[in-house]
């Protein structure tokens, strides 16, 4: 970690930097660090502000409720729609695609569950498909290339957990680097239903520290990790982990405030640069041989789509038609239940129990779709806005309900969203930012096999939680997917330039020196925590993007 | 449970425990920044603003219903409810700052309230001075009304928000909760993590660590 009076490294827009990485979130951070140790000079691009341990707080109403380092959705308005053939329309008080807008993106306020893909998930297409309806298909690269960047992930970022405890895991080449966390009532109570069920209950691994590592302290059990960034660095996040490391080199410069709309081309079809904002809604251009977009599934697609020229005119590197398309969340359900003493669930990281069981899709079922089970719970301020069926929503009946919070937990089942053309991220015909930068539009339905599969999850985790003891049980409603915080899919990684967007290089297709890569590499939606396999995405495309920029191939 | 040691020094002593000296004294003056920031153990604080605790942007009278039905939302009684943890000070603050937006359809939504009332109880005394049979009955009628849904939201975030922002007075509504205020914990952390006996491993499994 680099100290306080460490010089940052400053470049000049007109200065052409080897390279320019766009967003500071899970992949971008990684990217950063990666592309200037390999001796590149890199800017990173970050529409968010900086912020340090001490400007986070534990204010639930504004981190939940006012979009505190999330988009503002009156300076940054989204649309929705469910059907293609509707007009979007915004969404009263809330944008359906949340992210988070700091250095660090939303690596610095998520809540931190970090689970490896297994190898099923990358042949999905030829070992389950086709599906209708769906787009499923095979990644280009396999779990046995990605494995080493999966532990170079847990290696570097810092990762607790144990390895090998779960039969379900995929094979690994070195433990985890910190034992897991201390485990929560909510821990021990899903442990103990799914054992007596003939299930496999672990611990959980998640990207918090337990202990002292790399210079940062352990969790300190604040209990606010997802939506809040972790003023004691316990949390592997980009602005605690990587980006301190590129920094470090000297040779990168995190430009934060700087709001990138559009990526500079020339007439040869080469990337030049990219058009930002700065704090001051100043518009620059930075010159740069190279441009990586790590911005997320929502905002990269947008970039290249609000990039058109005449010669790229349906966007930039989309000659495929598939930028922004392919859009997917993790649909999936679960059960709140209530136990006879106080969990105290507000205490401690979010999550301490996870079971792999049933991730694997199983065709008997009839329908396509997996996932994985934890044991988890929201702060105090998400408490009481619904209530059980029976429970009164007001009086002294729910004056009592308000009281049971300490009793109660969340038994929760993170499943599959299946890539259907139709669910994608485009440009609004009309609306604008406060910057008059053209806004993202959304549309998005589940896949019929999504519901049902997430209807079945319910069904899981009730019996999860029937087997741990639990004297009342509160099943979710699967509603229709009207948003998600897993941004995924938009920009889809393959072989074949006419169905993807980028290779397995993360190179366009389309236009030799500019990247993808971040969530909407992603080719399936995985079975719900997507951001170890997107940070060892970014260990993988670092590494050859280094190697292309030796060898004078970009 | 009351927690009586201040929360920084809780905070600090943990911090001591669990981390290296060198890390400690390389980071320390952001850490006790932020614990303090972090808005635990605000009372201690000097320089930060006090709560609002005067109507900003609802007339008194308004304010009287408003608090009224929050107060049948969560009731006092043996133990304290909205209109002691004052809530109704969140809600005015709220409805003049970032939830201003709301405000017009909060008044059009009163207005309504009251006048409907006024038809059924009559003008010459309002909801707030009812007596609390008729408050409850009249509040059974209309509580599916999008007015008595948004009053109903803005109690519980005035119940449960930071102190700063009005309500969860003397942390009234943490405590109705049980959640105690502090910026960190050790487990033990509830009833049935005390006697974890330890993971044990499932057979043909072989957990390792580094
Ligand atoms: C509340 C919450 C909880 C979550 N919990 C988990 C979890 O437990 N486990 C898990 O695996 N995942 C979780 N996630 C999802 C996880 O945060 C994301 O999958 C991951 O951070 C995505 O990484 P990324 O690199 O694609 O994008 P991000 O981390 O979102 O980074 C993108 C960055 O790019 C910046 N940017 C975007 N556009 C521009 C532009 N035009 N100019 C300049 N900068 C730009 C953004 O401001 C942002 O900083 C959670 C998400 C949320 C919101």
């Amino acid at each position: 970690m680099p100290t306080k009076t460490m010089q940052r490294k400053i470049y000049k827009p007109s200065e052409i930097v080897d390279f320019i990485v766009i967003g500071s979130g899970a992949s971008g951070g990684i990217m950063a660090r990666e592309l200037s140790r390999a001796g590149n000079s890199v800017v990173v691009m970050e529409q968010g502000p900086r912020m340090g341990p001490g400007d986070f707080e534990h204010d639930e109403l504004k981190y939940r409720n006012l979009s505190g380092i999330t988009n503002n959705p009156n300076t940054n308005p989204q649309t929705f729609r469910s059907d293609p053939n509707q007009k979007a329309t915004r969404v009263a008080g809330r944008n359906p695609l949340t992210y988070a807008r700091i250095v660090g993106g939303s690596s610095a306020h998520f809540n931190a569950n970090f689970w490896r893909l297994h190898e099923i998930d990358f042949i999905e297409g030829s070992k389950l498909g086709p599906i209708e309806g769906a787009s499923l298909v095979d990644w280009p690269i396999t779990y046995a290339e990605l494995e080493p960047y999966y532990t170079k992930v847990e290696w570097e970022v810092g990762v607790s957990g144990l390895a090998g405890a779960s039969p379900f895991d995929p094979w690994r080449s070195k433990p985890y680097p910190m034992p897991p966390l201390p485990v929560k009532s909510s821990g021990v109570l899903f442990e103990r239903g799914g054992r007596k069920l003939g299930l496999h209950p672990y611990p959980a691994p998640m990207a918090i520290n337990s202990q002292v590592y790399k210079g940062r302290p352990p969790c300190a059990q604040c209990g606010l990790c997802g939506g809040f960034g972790c003023e004691v660095m316990a949390k592997s996040s980009s602005v605690w982990t990587v980006i301190p490391e590129a920094e470090a080199t000297g040779r990168c410069e995190v430009r934060s405030d700087s709001y990138v709309f559009r990526i500079g081309m020339d007439q040869a079809g080469r990337a030049t640069g990219v058009h930002f904002f700065d704090n001051k809604k100043v518009e620059h251009f930075q010159k740069a041989r190279a441009v990586v977009v790590c911005a997320n599934g929502s905002e990269t697609p947008k970039l290249l789509l609000n990039s058109a020229t005449p010669q790229f005119a349906n966007g930039l590197a989309n000659s495929s038609g598939k930028v922004g398309r392919y859009l997917m969340f993790n649909k999936g359900g679960g059960v709140a239940a209530r136990f006879e003493n106080p969990l105290n669930e507000y205490k401690g990281a979010n999550v301490t129990r996870v079971i792999h069981d049933f991730y694997d899709s199983d065709p008997k079922r009839g329908f396509y779709g997996g996932g994985g089970f934890d044991a988890r719970s929201g702060g105090p301020l998400t408490w009481g806005q619904s209530v059980p069926d029976g429970t009164p929503t007001w009086g002294p009946k729910f004056k009592e309900y308000l009281e049971s919070y300490n009793y109660w937990m969340t038994c929760a089942g993170h499943g599959t969203s299946l890539a259907q053309e139709t669910n994608r991220v485009d440009i609004d015909p009309e609306l604008k930012d406060a910057w008059g930068v053209p806004a993202m539009r959304v549309t998005y339905k589940d896949h019929a096999d999504d519901i049902k599969h997430a209807k079945w999850m319910v069904e899981r985790g009730k019996e999860i939680m029937d087997a741990a003891g639990a004297v009342q049980i509160d099943p979710g409603e699967v509603g229709a997917a009207n948003g998600g915080v897993h941004l995924l899919g938009t920009c889809r990684m393959g072989n074949n330039s006419d169905t993807s967007v980028i290779d397995k290089y993360h190179r366009t297709h389309d236009v030799k020196n500019l990247f993808l890569c971040d969530g909407s590499s992603m080719v399936t939606s995985g079975r719900g925590q997507p951001t170890q396999t997107i940070e060892a995405l970014a260990f993988r495309a670092g590494d050859h993007i280094a190697k292309f920029a030796r060898r004078g191939e970009i | 449970m009351a927690q009586t040691i201040p929360s920084r020094r809780q905070f600090l002593a943990a911090v001591g425990n669990l981390a290296s000296a060198s890390w400690i004294a390389m980071n320390w003056p952001d850490i006790a920044f932020a614990a303090e920031h972090a808005g635990h153990d605000m009372k201690g604080m000097a320089g930060e603003p006090s709560p609002p605790s005067t109507l900003t942007t609802l007339s008194v009278a308004e304010a009287a219903d408003i608090d009224a039905i929050a107060n049948q939302i969560v009731p006092g009684g043996t133990s304290p409810g909205a209109h002691d943890a004052k809530v109704i000070y969140f809600i005015d603050s709220a409805l003049g700052t970032f939830f201003a937006a709301q405000l017009p359809n909060m008044r059009q939504g009163l207005a309504e309230f009251k006048s409907a009332y006024a038809v059924r109880f009559g003008a010459d005394k309002p909801f707030a001075s009812a007596p609390e049979a008729q408050q409850i009955a009249w509040l059974k009628e209309v509580d599916k009304t999008p007015f008595f849904t948004a009053v109903r939201r803005l109690t519980l975030l005035g119940l449960i928000a930071l102190p700063k922002y009005g309500g969860n007075h003397d942390n009234i509504g943490w405590k109705l909760m049980g959640v105690e205020d502090n910026h960190f914990w050790e487990p033990p952390f509830g009833y049935y993590d005390k006697d974890y006996p330890g993971f044990e491993p499932y057979p043909g499994t072989k957990p390792y660590t580094a």
